[in-house]
């Protein structure tokens, strides 16, 4: 039912994917390496090249959409025709049978075709290094999740993100008072002023990163922040080679209602921090309008690594761009004990020398 | 020869009256409930311990319980009584007397010869501070006790050449107590805190509520300022007045015992009150 797409190397034919270290194409085989430039012009080809393949796939699709796999979509594999199943979202993976990259062009094309992308800088190595070097410095951390740590799951993702581009104008009013205070040889006078504030002004937001993926939980998503956009390139389906890549599932609409929160905090925050000279301010009215607003569709690199430890599943994210990592660790109990315990015991005891010292002096 | 018996006679007795001042020459007991607050086995007890104090130590501590003081002030009734039933070791007199009377509510201590070096002003003011609940609350047994127990540790302390005084009161064995509660609580909230960090840690996972990062530099604009003054008012409170107690006072000393002279012309110290 729909086109799938793998970069066969132009020299020996084998299944080629993008190398975050060199930012380039690199075939695995024959280390021959492409620019992402040549492969732009390569890659409309290459998508003329499948029409035919097309109407053959739609037949074996069909069975999918009426049978009980919802949300599943299944594709033929060029390089071994082995079937590759996946979620309805999925818009690159690797084939479970020849392990060739894929991506599915219909998931990252027409009305789905991202204006971005942020290419991976960092490699799955980085990316586990960077989950040890989480572990370090935490003293709370199970020793046992440190000892036994076996990544379940480690994979290279491109999710999607919206970015929204906007102007805020704002209008704000606070009621804030100043005091003043003397005395004679018998009182004590309070003066307070009462004063009406008003600002306005506008403000730029520029990409406001909100995670479009379901399945990627909100807040994991926005401890990645920040990426750096300057370094976001034109979308090219060849960047997603060799990683996964998930289209949208949350529409732009759904999305700005958390983008607007936040445009709306940090623009009242910026605004009450012109209102100064008071002594107390209360912020009376506030409005915001957005004009020149923009969305753009953006497919962020995102590493994440899995594990299971006491039955409980842990996940973790790397930005793909920045190397840092998130992930929330379990809590050792009883080395939290010991430590809260042992400290105020500790603490206590330094204190309790002192305070008898002074005593007996 | 009968002239002769007389001057020995008369040499002993001089000699019998200059030694007595070494001991106590009093005939009054260190304990004169007049008012009749405590039960008899109260009183012998008290009465023994005030006497094994004074002999044990060569100074009086004596405790006078009064219905009426008939006119005279605490002072002198104190001194009066102290100099009248001749209380007190050696030359000077050493002694201290306690006494209270149930009609004024007065207490008073009258200190005399090393009495006077021993129970400094600052030292008096701890002891009574320390005994003046129980009286109040009409535990007299108990705050005699105390005053006697108390009093054994002064003496012994002056002994050592350096009496209780401003800056240098006796140690309260609850104030190591409430010195270890206070370290440990100190303590549990330090650690608190330090675990509290220690567990955050571990939590690298925070939503965004702002977009403060994404703002585009030098976007902002300011293009209406207004600061619209609407009205005033005054509130006033009277200033507190300033307080002249003696207790304020009495932080300024210098430490030492105030002396005066009583009727029969001793030099006492002391310290009185109500109850």
């Amino acid at each position: 039912m729909a086109t799938i797409q793998e970069y066969k190397c132009p020299c020996c034919g084998g299944a080629i994917a993008f190398d975050s270290t060199i930012q380039k194409m690199k075939c695995p085989y024959c280390d021959t390496e492409f620019d992402m430039e040549t492969l732009a012009g390569y890659d409309s080809e290459l998508q003329n090249d499948q029409k035919d393949d097309m109407q053959w796939q739609t037949a074996s699709g069909g069975e999918w959409q009426d049978g009980e796999a919802n949300g599943l979509r299944s594709y033929v594999c060029q390089s071994c025709g082995g079937e590759i199943a996946c979620d309805e979202n999925t818009a690159a993976t690797s084939c479970p049978f020849c392990g060739n990259p894929v991506i599915m062009m219909g998931q990252v094309s027409g009305a789905l075709k991202p204006d971005y992308v942020i290419p991976f800088q960092l490699d799955k190595k980085a990316a586990k290094e960077a989950l040890k070097k989480h572990y370090e410095g935490k003293r709370l951390l199970p020793k046992v999740f440190k000892d036994e740590n076996h990544i379940d799951e480690i994979k290279g993702i491109y999710v999607p993100f919206w970015l929204f581009d906007a102007s805020a104008d704002v209008k704000m009013r606070y009621k804030a008072t100043k005091a003043r205070t003397w005395s004679d040889s018998r009182y004590v006078y309070t003066e307070t002023s009462y004063f009406s504030v008003s600002r306005g002004g506008n403000l730029g937001f520029e990409k406001i990163p909100v995670d479009a993926s379901v399945k990627m939980p909100d807040d994991l998503m926005d401890s990645l922040e920040p990426f750096d956009f300057s370094k976001a390139e034109k979308f090219q389906t060849a960047y997603l080679a060799g990683y996964l890549a998930d289209k949208y599932d949350v529409d732009a609409q759904e999305s700005a209602k958390r983008a607007n929160d936040r445009i709306r905090k940090s623009s009242q925050e910026a605004f009450d921090a012109t209102v100064t000279g008071y002594a107390t301010v209360t912020k009376e009215n506030s409005s915001i309008q957005l004009k020149n607003r923009k969305v753009h569709y953006a497919l962020l690199p995102v590493w994440i690594l899995n594990t299971t430890w006491n039955g409980k599943n842990y996940l973790f994210a790397m930005n793909g761009q920045t190397g840092k990592m998130v992930g929330d660790l379990p809590l050792d109990k009883t080395a939290y004990k010991k430590w809260l315990f042992g400290l105020t015991g500790a603490i206590g005891g330094v204190l309790y020398a002192i305070l008898c010292l002074f005593y007996l002096l | 020869m009968k002239n002769r018996l007389y001057t020995v006679f008369f040499a002993l007795l001089l000699f019998i009256l200059m030694a007595f001042p070494a001991f106590a020459a009093s005939d009054m007991p260190r304990l004169v409930d007049e008012a009749g607050l405590l039960t008899s086995s109260e009183e012998r007890e008290l009465l023994d311990k005030l006497n094994e104090i004074s002999e044990r130590q060569q100074v009086d501590v004596v405790i006078v319980t009064a219905n009426s003081l008939e006119g005279a002030s605490a002072m002198d009734y104190a001194d009066d009584f102290y100099d009248e039933n001749d209380y007190g070791f050696g030359y000077e007199r050493d002694g201290i007397l306690f006494l209270i009377s149930m009609e004024e509510r007065d207490w008073y201590m009258s200190t005399s010869g090393f009495g006077i070096t021993a129970f400094t002003d600052a030292g008096l003011e701890f002891l009574s501070e320390k005994i003046l609940n129980d009286l109040s609350k009409g535990d007299y047994a108990q705050a005699f006790t105390t005053f006697a127990e108390m009093s054994d540790d002064y003496i012994a302390q002056a002994k050592t050449g350096k009496p209780y005084d401003e800056h240098h009161l006796p140690k309260d064995p609850f104030r190591l107590l409430f010195y270890l509660v206070a370290a440990l609580v100190i303590g549990f909230v330090i650690s608190l805190i330090v675990t509290g960090i220690m567990r955050s840690k571990l939590k690298s996972v925070h939503g965004q509520t702002a977009a403060g990062n994404y703002i585009k530099n030098g976007s902002m604009k300011l293009t209406t300022r207004n600061d619209l003054f609407l009205y005033r008012h005054v509130t006033r409170r009277e200033k507190p007045k300033q307080q002249n107690t003696s207790r304020s006072g009495s932080t300024h000393r210098s430490g030492g015992s105030t002396t005066h002279r009583s009727s029969s012309g001793r030099r006492h110290g002391g310290r009185g009150g109500k109850f």
